[in-house]
């Protein structure tokens, strides 16, 4: 295919040049750090003259008008080696090809400073422009994504230092021992949506690696961020595309050693791929028509497929189009049996036996397109759509052996739940960017996105049971029963989030000289977010109603019965002085908030150079408003119903970087930043759960209504080998007024947000090294390992705070979600040996300590996810150019999972263990 | 998919996903033919007249930052919470029925530092029931009286809790608190459900001192515990529950007062008679130094619905202590279930320290007298000191003309 792209250029150079009695060459420049795919804006010159010129977006080149003769031709591309070609021989009339490929050399990097058109898929271009940039981050591009298997960009930025990912459902993504409040999620530079109600970012497992460019976690503060930032700033880019055709097909499969041959079940009503189509209708229409017992979920076998394409278009004059696309769907099956309790300081329940069945699946689409009118000026317009499911069922006490301490028949025994609810988030994002250039003083960037999220989740249905154990002898007589204590034990249950953010991005790059470059820039943002949710009680009608089929509830909770064998209740009535009571009527929103955020900022930065030097000082000026209006039951009467907090802050900052040499730097960074609360924190909604109640507190927004962060970084970084790297950071902050989550002194021992101390305190170190053990001839690693870890102390004081909620606490300890230690690793085997064979191994290890999931507060000790380590094997096989077959064993140590609860009088109780299995797949990818 | 989308991109391909899920989602009609609403029937005692109100139909219902005193001649629908902010005081007259609209959201409620003056009579009770047609357990929340008495769920001092319905403040360190005085008062169909996990109570004292008069009240009829004492000193007297489907009397956050003369009747839907938590044991026992519930009950009369299996007279839980004295137990499986650990709830310790213990007892139709699953080793004799003298209390003497059954 290559060869007769050129052969056409050929022919149509070879037309061009004919009258002009001179010859000229022509040719494809490659990369040989992506595939060999073009390289563009490479320098390709005629050695001793002044002819010369770069390589376009699909690595072409002409020099025309070259007199006869013999040449020396000249590549290069900055942060690659320089390659040069001798004894080229031009005659008058012909075109000359000459086709040659570049690779990546650390050393030689006296160009001038990487534009952002590298190709930045290539982890050796990262370390470059690691290397180069003026502050501190790490990004991790698309091939260490596939070459270390990774599927998503979770997994991805969990192979970066000082960070750490949380297994399962919760998901979790930690920066240095912070959690999900303290980092920010953008998407090219522009904010992206949660799609989580417990969560202020984006769950990055949604983000295939089939959408993802690079991932780019920058652990300390540039003024172009958001002054929310106390962690860091993760950035996703986006798959661009600028060369000739292609089309690429992918299939794959696998299976979870603990989920195969299990019978799955899931939600009625909801699909194969994730979606459900009843959110037109009233929750009480689907109550009534709808059955309640899960159906069939299929064989546990997961599939999933992508495809990509992209095309490039030249239009008019020096102008160009190029076209990406890719969709992608994948679905996955989990079988979890463990153990769950809610223990307090007594056993409150306890299933000694629980079984999860989970069904998930994420369906992507992305489309880029970038219309470039020459070399300065450039839009982009990306469509991203995400679809994202998980329809769960859990079994609670499946050997009979459930306990509830406050059960009606039996507290020792027989209590079981069932909890079967299906979550379905879709998001999408739309962007416009741009990019001019103006007489290469001034660049100008800007960028705006418009973000929908819907999260719902539809129709859970919880049912509880007392004497289980009597469906499990064979005696057809003894039947367990309902417990219905409240009219909510048994419950249907509809919950709907959508949020709406217009959000936008400008840079003015001013170079007022090779050692003086200036940036300003303004970030708004105003966000909404609707949040409803109504509930349906199943009260059992007679005492002890008992249950012969666990597996047909239907046979009970269908029409015919509601007024006779159960009445179903919800809490706000339609209009009860009309006698449409909260009794077998349909209903009112159950709570309902509405949340604003609203953020303008400017800011200023300089980046001044002088030597060794680089000095990069800024400042940001951001207004922040926030509100909540909400109306949820069960508050004092006179609860306002209504929170605001309006705040200017002044954020300075500064970076520096000191090259010690041409092959390290030492860098050093301060920043103020800020943290403020997110809308769930705010609102004073309670969540429950099977085994807790969360809610946030409006007094978060009373003064103060944020933190203050401060922010010190040192680090000293060695590029001291092709793609190698010793880095050794020390990082220190201070966060004053934190919010955590803790109990609440009430009768229901509600977890809520609080501002709990005066300040907590984070001082860390991070080592990484990457190494080639074993290279070829050209010097290509064979063999490579990285490593990186982080060590942590952290420390927070906790008090106790009284207002609308109160908190009781008298204790300095760890801030939640911090490990004192984590360590990522990977072994990397790549012989280069086979003609059309190229295969990659890798083997990748990570590992966390002990870190505390939730703060006991009183007599309560702290929650803690016990520490594992988890290995993942990956093995890609390209054959030729068409064809790759992966394979891959992920979760090999299959690690137990473990939540205890410290500090009780019998030492830790264990309060959740299960193991997630382990994952077997192969995939098969064609390239046309 | 109901809302619109910006229809850029790849909107029409979720669309498209979308429809392929079945709906069939029946519509509602509500056909509401109003069979002209029947508010006769208030309750089952028979005890009231037909009243002949004079004055106005007033709607109750909002945070009263005054005081508020309810007139006889005027009739009172309670449509909301109607909470008495700090410093007010409610004073309804003897003889007052109140209806509750239906709705867990419906209760009244007495701040910290506001009292109630609720004083009936023997043959002029104060009755708080439900306005509905049919009236039935759970159809409006019921009386909460919060005060300043020391809680054990926080470190003490002026650290407050704030209440499962409407989370007001309550607790403190004032043990003679006081939040007012209730006597010959009847709550009717309480005990609607305020969230998922929370319900109404007939009556709650939460952190109520004992300054406070309490005696003469019935929990009849509710859809959770009839009586209960969250922390608090507060002593009462002639205490009926009937009917309670969830415990009848219960206690938990270091409550320390006197109930003397206690009727309990189970009906056919119930849990314990009494339940007793020496803590709150979703937020722990927090004070120092640490103190359990205590309290002391003289004669009581528990009726359960039969010796059936899973029966349960007394649960005594987390470290609970307390004095039983004169107790009559009749038709249960189980007497007294007496629940702890050896760590935090430490239920056993009590008995062999002698602070919980029973005096004078009768069982009557009951299987088991006494089962311990504290994890400390005692025997019956060291839990229940005297058998077969017990009298209880002579219901019939004071339940006449303000009680029902």
């Amino acid at each position: 295919m290559r060869q007769f792209y050129l052969f056409l250029i050929g022919i149509i150079f070879s037309a061009a040049t004919w009258a002009q009695g001179t010859g000229s060459i022509v040719g494809v420049l490659s990369d040989k750090e992506v595939n060999n795919e073009p390289l563009p804006f490479a320098t390709v010159q005629i050695k001793n003259t002044s002819k010369g010129t770069t390589t376009d977006f699909d690595g072409l080149y002409e020099i025309s008008n070259v007199e006869a003769g013999t040449y020396t031709l000249v590549f290069s591309f900055v942060g690659y080696e320089t390659v040069e070609v001798p004894n080229v021989v031009v005659e008058a009339d012909k075109v000359t090809t000459i086709n040659a490929g570049l690779g990546a050399t650390a050393a030689a990097l006296d160009e001038v400073v990487i534009t952002t058109t590298v190709s930045r898929e290539s982890e050796v271009a990262l370390l470059l422009e690691q290397k180069k940039a003026v502050s501190i981050q790490q990004s991790i591009g698309a091939d260490e994504l596939a070459r270390k298997g990774v599927s998503d960009a979770a997994a991805a930025i969990a192979k970066i230092s000082g960070v750490s990912k949380q297994s399962g459902g919760a998901g979790n993504v930690y920066v240095r021992g912070l959690g999900d409040r303290y980092l920010n999620t953008t998407y090219n530079g522009l904010t992206l949506p949660s799609n989580d109600i417990e969560k202020k970012n984006m769950d990055l497992d949604l983000f295939p690696s089939d959408i993802i460019q690079n991932v780019a976690v920058s652990k300390a503060y540039s003024t172009k961020f958001y002054g929310d930032f106390a962690a860091s700033n993760i950035d996703v880019i986006s798959k661009d595309y600028k060369g000739k055709f292609f089309l690429d097909i992918q299939l794959g499969s696998s299976i979870n050693t603990r989920a195969i041959g299990q019978d799955f079940t899931r939600s009625e009503g909801t699909g194969y791929f994730g979606f459900y189509n009843r959110y037109d209708n009233n929750p009480f229409a689907v109550i009534l028509s709808h059955p309640v017992d899960p159906v069939d979920g299929g064989t546990p076998i997961n599939v999933n497929g992508s495809i990509s394409g992209g095309k490039s278009f030249e239009m008019g004059e020096g102008g160009r189009l190029s076209l990406f696309a890719t969709a992608s769907f994948a679905n996955d099956y989990e079988y979890r049996r463990g153990s769950a309790a809610d223990f307090t300081t007594v056993e409150k329940q306890v299933y000694d036996d629980v079984e999860e069945f989970e069904y998930s699946t994420t369906t992507t689409a992305m489309l880029n397109a970038i219309y470039s009118l020459n070399s300065g000026h450039k839009i982009t317009f990306n469509s991203l759509f995400l679809n994202s499911s998980s329809d769960e069922v859990g079994n609670f006490g499946i050997d009979g052996n459930g306990r509830n301490r406050d059960a009606i028949l039996n507290t020792d025994s027989g209590f079981f739940t069932k909890n079967i609810q299906f979550n379905q988030d879709m998001i999408f994002v739309n962007q416009l960017s741009g990019l001019h250039t103006f007489d290469e003083e001034f660049e100008l960037t800007w960028g705006v996105g418009y973000n929908k999220v819907f999260s719902n989740q539809p129709d859970r249905k919880r049912f509880a049971l007392e004497n289980y154990n009597l469906a499990l002898d064979n005696d057809p007589s003894t039947n367990p029963s309902f417990y219905n204590n409240t009219n909510f034990d048994n419950q249907r249950y509809f919950q709907n989030i959508e949020d709406e953010e217009l959000n936008s991005r400008l840079n003015l790059e001013y170079t007022v000289s090779d050692n003086f470059k200036l940036n300003f820039g303004y970030n708004g943002r105003t966000k909404e977010r609707f949040f409803k949710n109504i509930r349906y009680g199943y009260d059992l009608i007679a005492p002890n109603t008992p249950v012969e089929d666990i597996n047909n509830l239907d046979s009970i909770f269908n029409v015919p019965n509601l007024g006779t064998v159960y009445d179903t209740f919800v809490f706000r009535a339609i209009a009860p002085e009309l006698g449409i009571d909260n009794r077998n009527y349909p209903g009112l929103d159950e709570n309902r908030y509405t949340g604003n955020l609203d953020i303008h900022a400017g800011y200023i930065n300089a980046e001044i150079t002088t030597g060794n030097w680089l000095f990069v000082p800024g400042f940001r000026v951001e207004s922040f408003n926030q509100s909540i209006t909400y109306d949820v039951i069960n508050l004092p009467p006179d609860a306002s119903g209504y929170a605001e907090s309006y705040e200017n802050f002044y954020l300075p900052s500064l970076n520096v970087r000191y090259a010690l040499n041409d092959d390290s730097n030492l860098r050093f960074s301060f920043a103020k930043t800020v943290s403020f609360p997110e809308f769930k924190e705010v609102a004073p909604f309670v969540y429950e759960d099977v085994t807790k109640r969360v809610g946030g507190n409006p007094d978060l927004l009373n003064d103060p209504s944020f933190s203050d962060v401060y922010n010190i970084d040192l680090k000293y970084e060695w590029f001291f080998g092709k793609s190698e790297l010793l880095s050794i950071a020390g990082f220190a902050k201070e966060i004053r007024n934190p919010v955590n989550l803790v109990i609440a002194n009430d009768a229901t021992g509600t977890r809520r947000y609080f501002r709990t101390g005066e300040k907590a305190n984070v001082y860390g170190v991070e080592l990484e090294v990457r190494k080639n053990l074993v290279t070829d001839a050209d010097e290509n690693a064979v063999v490579s390992a990285g490593i990186n870890g982080t060590y942590m102390h952290t420390q927070q004081d906790l008090r106790s705070s009284n207002g609308l909620f109160s908190s009781t606490l008298d204790r300095d300890d760890e801030l939640q979600g911090a490990s004192p230690f984590l360590i990522n690793a990977d072994i990397n085997y790549s012989p280069t040996s086979f003609e059309n064979y190229k295969p990659v191994a890798n083997l990748i290890y990570s590992y966390f300590a002990d870190r505390i999931d939730a703060l006991g507060s009183g007599q309560l000790g702290n929650i803690v996810e016990k520490g594992y380590g988890t290995l993942d094997f990956v093995w890609r096989n390209e054959f030729g150019d068409n064809w790759e077959i992966n394979a891959s064993a992920k979760n090999l140590l299959d690690p137990d999972i473990e939540y205890v609860r410290e500090g009780t009088s019998f030492g830790d109780y264990t309060t959740s263990i299960y193991r997630r299995g382990i994952n077997v797949g192969l995939n098969v990818k064609y390239k046309f | 998919m109901k809302t619109n989308y910006l229809l850029t991109g790849l909107t029409a391909a979720a669309l498209l996903f979308a429809s392929c899920e079945a709906d069939d989602t029946a519509e509602i009609v509500i056909n509401n033919t109003d069979n002209s609403v029947d508010n006769s029937v208030t309750n089952n005692g028979g005890t009231n007249e037909p009243e002949e109100p004079t004055g106005e139909a007033i709607d109750l219902q909002g945070t009263m930052t005054s005081d508020l005193v309810l007139d006889s001649n005027n009739t009172y629908t309670l449509t909301g919470p109607l909470v008495m902010a700090p410093n007010t005081k409610l004073t309804i007259p003897a003889g007052m029925t109140i209806r509750a609209a239906s709705g867990a959201n419906v209760y009244i409620a007495i701040s910290q530092d506001a009292v109630i003056d609720a004083q009936g009579t023997s043959t002029n009770p104060i009755v708080l029931t439900s306005a509905a047609s049919s009236p039935a357990a759970g159809d409006w929340g019921g009386l909460i009286l919060l005060g300043r008495a020391p809680i054990n769920s926080t470190t003490g001092g002026s650290a407050t809790s704030t209440s499962e319905i409407g989370g007001l403040p309550y607790g403190g360190s004032d043990v003679s608190d006081f939040s007012g005085v209730i006597r010959y008062v009847r709550v009717e169909y309480s005990g609607g459900a305020a969230d998922g996990q929370s319900e109404n109570n007939g009556f709650s004292f939460y952190g109520v001192g004992n300054g406070t008069t309490v005696d003469h009240i019935q929990a009849f009829e509710g859809k959770d515990d009839g009586i209960e004492f969250f922390g608090g000193t507060v002593n009462a007297s002639y205490l009926s529950v009937v009917n309670a489907q969830d415990d009848s009397v219960d206690w938990t956050e270091g409550y320390s007062g006197t109930l003397t003369n206690v009727y309990i009747k189970q009906g056919v839907s119930h849990d314990k008679a009494i339940e007793a938590d020496g803590f709150n044991t979703d937020i722990g026992n927090n004070s120092n130094p640490v103190y359990f519930s205590a309290p002391t009950l003289n004669n009581v009369l528990i009726v359960g619905q039969g010796n059936t299996e899973g029966t349960e007279a007394v649960r005594l839980r987390a470290g609970t202590q307390g004095e039983f004295n004169n107790v009559i137990i009749q038709g249960y499986e189980e007497g007294f279930d007496l629940d702890g650990d050896s760590g935090d709830s430490p239920t056993g310790q009590g008995v062999l320290d002698g602070l919980l213990f029973v005096d004078t007892v009768n069982f009557d139709d009951v299987t088991l007298k006494m089962k311990n699953d504290t994890g400390y080793e005692f025997d019956e004799s060291d839990f229940i000191m005297n058998e077969g003298d017990a009298t209880g209390t002579d219901y019939d003497t004071w339940k006449a003309g303000w009680t029902v059954e």
